[in-house]
């Protein structure tokens, strides 16, 4: 039996061309750091002159999330590692894995004995490990190396104590070191946070990573989605694809639409993630982008959560929430289930309706409430009450409930009435 | 397992269990079991796409958006957040999706993995081919407990899968060997919302998110599956939120068609659902809570029917509707009643006996009765334990003396404006409050004095008899490891402690349903001794 294998078209070769071309961080940024004032060159030139004189220097990246920070900083790194092939070594650390002292030397300890080669062991303790890093620093120094430790998450670092930072930065204080210290953050404020003297031994650098201008973003975008001409691709193919791209991106609703999605999201790391979304829609038998796939990558961004766990809801659970709402606006600040069940027997009476259900089935659709979020208990100590008499507060406001409430499908009437007093 | 003579309990296949292959082939596989690469995807027949859109009706955007979102094979992905309600399908679909494509994946729950490093360890286990035996008493291959270690083992653990799956890439067309195809690795996360009740949630959380950011593989792939909707996980940090995929609950329609599949006489069925969807339906959505209820409730509506594979028509289904429909309404109140087995087996006991008319009876009878065994100085503890949260201590003396029950009916004075107010506002605060707190001591005196009411009522009864026991010594025995029972099965939570003198606090969780039907079966007079104001 000879193997099948099938003749991949040339939209799936497209499609994958431009899903791993949007995820990966180092296409992404090389084309927006070309310009001789980006960050990219200033923070090359940094490092490099740390390293060319052999002096110690520390800087901060700065920026939201998603504005490329870690992924120019890679880029730095390759270029100057090739550059400089023996003269540097990295150590990577992360504010979410190491904010612990004892973590962060290890983890220090580790990525050094696996760069020069040396036996890791695991058992260190926490002095034996900052003494070795002192040593390796030392030893580095002495022959001309630099170490590069990039610490991201800074802010995670900046809590507590601060030992490592402060035992960081005053091993580079000694002649003999050549290191440089860089932290990654996306609190702009988060040298405030250092304390005096670490901070005093900080110099204070900073690059602020923004979001670019509206034409860089629509340059960045037509480089982005455009076929290669020089590919495996057909050429007739790529041609027409680049061309109906080009009509797309100057069309006006597009124009709107990256508007609309730019003004809540305004960083490239999310600009990407919505063109992912927008390419993997595309339709395969016809093989070119359309506004549509667009568009639908823009709503299904734009969900509107609570409304959605509204329509969710069974009539019952509905009811449940009405009769809070109207505890509310009775002023009565805390219920709890059993005073709702007051409220809907109320109801029951005064309206005869035919929806009265007993007190366990109540009570479960309370708690597929609480499930969803949209009622929560008001505060989670009362961990020995039972769940009918821990007060809960509705999560939802009136004109959310109100336009759950329309929007759902075969309402009671009863409900919208009861809402409208 | 003992097989099970009742029909209605049928054993629903938990997802770990199906989704774990050594589950699929055959009951017991042997200890030495070595599991291997290909055991990282499903080992079932691949699924055609036409196959799994008609296994999941009302599924078929959500599975098309899947499979997009996954993308073509070695494609890589930004992390997919899939959401909805509980029992819409999420777990299944993506399993079945993974099966249709016929890609390695690593399945992970919350729920079973209940703290960080049981979720780290299972993950590694999977991906290092590691199973749990008696060899080396159950232990994981690695220990692994802070995120940091985590990604050093997890990085070293994928370069190694990688690595196989492409020397195996290169080699015989994986359809006929049963490998998985492709050189990616898909991670899923299942129940993601359990992590937010745990002590490490403030970082573990965060961690999982920026997994993708950690990691830099774009050979590996997350897919987070969650019951609440995204906007339930607050993070300080911020995160670039993984892409939602909605799975809405099932409307009408759909859960038609869900229950009409695999039944055998399905125009009964159709008719039996055509009754009692709708009215359910305004209850709940949910499938699971859904398909109990119909369950029994289809029994009793073919009963009239003799051959139950007919047809029914228009006049039959009248008759049949006519049958069922004082049903429904009791039906509906116990939608959420899981019936426990004695109860189960007595009913199909009872029902060859009973005629139709006592057989509406026989219902009513069952609402009395309690279904769980109790010792009898366990109803009695729990009784008084009811009392004690139930009324002021001040009371105490005056209902419990010495004398037996004394009469606490009260000059009846007609109640004026004010103090019906008072009577609201105190009912009303009553029900916010909730049961009150006792400290031991208090409940033991009730406990003594009901229980020596008890045995004088026994006495008098049996007065000829002489009872060897001694009820009271019976009764009084282990007092103390009957609380710690009942504190267990949460019929009495314990509290805090009392500010002014240390002792712990204990309060009643029991509904006065209950308590009712405790002592009926006791034949204890319970309401005389209930304080009303």
């Amino acid at each position: 039996m000879g193997r099948e294998k099938e003749k991949e078209k040339p939209s799936e070769k497209a499609l994958n061309l431009l899903r791993s071309r949007l995820s990966d961080p180092n296409f992404i940024f090389r084309p927006l750091s070309d310009s001789p004032d980006s960050n990219y060159s200033k923070l090359k030139f940094i490092i490099s002159t740390s390293v060319t004189e052999a002096c110690n220097n520390s800087i901060l990246l700065l920026g939201p999330r998603g504005s490329g920070k870690v992924a120019v900083l890679e880029l730095v790194l390759s270029d100057l590692l090739q550059q400089y092939p023996e003269a540097i070594s990295v150590i990577r650390l992360n504010g979410l894995l190491h904010s612990d002292d004892n973590c962060a030397l290890k983890e220090i300890a580790r990525q050094l004995c696996m760069e020069h080669q040396l036996l890791f062991s695991k058992v260190a303790s926490f002095d034996d490990n900052s003494q070795f890093m002192i040593a390796m620093l030392r030893e580095c120094g002495l022959a001309h190396k630099t170490i590069i430790f990039v610490l991201d998450e800074f802010d995670f670092f900046a809590q507590g104590k601060q030992r490592l930072l402060y035992s960081l930065l005053d091993a580079m204080q000694s002649v003999n070191s050549q290191a440089v210290v860089i932290g990654v953050s996306c609190r702009l404020d988060v040298d405030q946070l250092l304390e005096k003297r670490v901070r005093s031994r900080f110099s204070h650098r900073k690059l602020l990573f923004l979001s670019p201008s509206k034409e860089d973003t629509e340059r960045f975008m037509e480089h982005i989605l455009s076929l290669p001409m020089d590919s495996s691709l057909p050429h007739n193919y790529a041609a027409e694809f680049n061309g109906r791209l080009k009509k797309i991106l100057s069309d006006e609703r597009f124009k709107e639409l990256i508007d609309t999605y730019l003004s809540f999201n305004f960083t490239i790391g999310h600009l990407v993630r919505f063109l992912f979304q927008a390419v993997s829609y595309m339709d395969l038998n016809a093989g070119f982008l359309s506004l549509g796939n667009f568009k639908t990558a823009l709503s299904s961004n734009q969900r509107q959560l609570k409304l959605e766990s509204i329509r969710d809801c069974s009539v019952l659970e509905l009811y449940m929430m009405v009769c809070m709402k109207r505890l509310e606006v009775k002023e009565q600040t805390s219920y709890n289930f059993y005073s709702v069940m007051t409220e809907y027997k109320s109801i029951h009476d005064s309206f005869q309706t035919s929806d009265y259900y007993a007190a366990n089935v109540c009570l479960r659709a309370f708690e597929h409430l609480l499930q969803c979020q949209l009622i929560s208990f008001i505060d989670n100590k009362g961990h020995n009450q039972s769940v009918e008499f821990r007060p809960v507060k509705l999560l939802i406001s009136s004109a959310e409930l109100h336009q759950g409430l329309k929007s759902y499908q075969q309402c009671p009437a009863i409900l919208l009435k009861l809402m409208d007093r | 397992m003992a097989t099970e003579e009742s029909p209605q309990v049928t054993r629903r296949a938990t997802r770990s269990y199906s989704a774990s292959n050594t589950a699929i082939e055959s009951t017991n596989l042997p200890e030495s079991y070595k599991p291997t690469i290909n055991d990282l995807g499903f080992r079932q027949q691949p699924l055609r796409l036409e196959d799994l859109l008609s296994s999941f009706p009302g599924r078929r955007s959500q599975i098309l958006e899947l499979l997009r979102l996954l993308g073509p094979l070695n494609s890589p992905m930004f992390p997919i957040l899939v959401y909805g309600g509980p029992s819409t399908g999420k777990t299944s679909v993506t399993l079945q999706v993974f099966r249709h494509l016929n890609r390695p994946f690593i399945y992970s729950s919350c729920i079973t993995c209940y703290s960080p490093r049981i979720l780290f360890e299972s993950i590694l286990n999977q991906l290092l081919f590691h199973r749990k035996d008696s060899g080396h008493s159950y232990s994981s291959v690695k220990r692994c407990e802070r995120p940091s270690d985590f990604v050093n083992y997890l990085r070293e653990a994928l370069e190694n899968v990688l690595t196989n799956l492409k020397g195996n890439s290169g080699k015989v067309s994986s359809k006929m060997s049963g490998r998985p195809d492709g050189t990616m690795v898909y991670l899923v996360f299942d129940n993601l919302e359990r992590i937010r009740d745990w002590d490490k949630s403030s970082t573990i959380l965060p961690f999982l998110f920026n997994l993708n950011d950690i990691l830099k593989m774009p050979e590996v792939g997350l897919i987070f599956i969650s019951n609440t909707s995204p906007d339930t996980y607050y993070l300080n940090i911020g995160y670039v939120e993984p892409i939602p995929l909605y799975f809405p609950d099932y409307t009408e329609g759909d859960l038609r068609h869900i229950f009409m599949a695999n039944q055998t006489n399905s125009r009964l069925y159709a008719s039996f659902l055509d009754v009692v969807l709708r009215p359910f339906c305004r209850v709940t959505r949910q499938v699971d809570e859904l398909a109990a209820a119909f369950s029994s409730l289809f029994k009793k509506y073919s009963e009239p029917l003799s051959d139950k594979e007919v047809a029914p028509n228009e006049e039959m289904k009248r008759r049949l509707f006519s049958h069922i429909r004082p049903h429904i309404a009791s039906a509906l109140n116990e939608t959420f009643q899981v019936r426990s087995q004695p109860l189960l087996k007595a009913e199909t006991n009872e029902e060859t006996k009973k005629t139709n008319s006592s057989r509406m009876l026989g219902i009513r009878e069952d609402f009395d009765k309690i279904d769980f065994h109790m010792s009898t100085s366990a109803k009695y503890l729990l009784i008084s334990a009811f009392l004690a949260s139930r009324n002021p201590a001040t009371l105490d003396a005056s209902l419990f003396d010495s004398t037996g029950v004394s009469d606490s009916r009260k000059r009846k004075r007609k109640a004026s404006e004010k103090s019906m107010d008072q009577k609201e506002m105190a009912e009303q605060e009553l029900l916010m409050k909730g049961p009150g707190t006792f400290p031991l001591e208090r409940l033991l005196a009730i406990f003594q004095c009901i229980t020596s009411l008890a045995e004088d009522s026994l006495d008098e009864e049996e007065s000829h008899e002489l009872t060897v026991e001694g009820g009271s010594r019976g009764l009084m025995s282990d007092v103390l490891l009957q609380l710690s029972s009942l504190c267990n099965a949460n019929f009495i939570i314990k509290g805090g402690s009392c500010p002014l003198e240390g002792s712990t606090r204990y309060r009643t969780a029991v509904s006065e349903d209950l308590a009712l039907k405790v002592a009926r079966s006791l034949k204890f007079p319970l309401s005389k001794y209930l304080y009303r104001r």
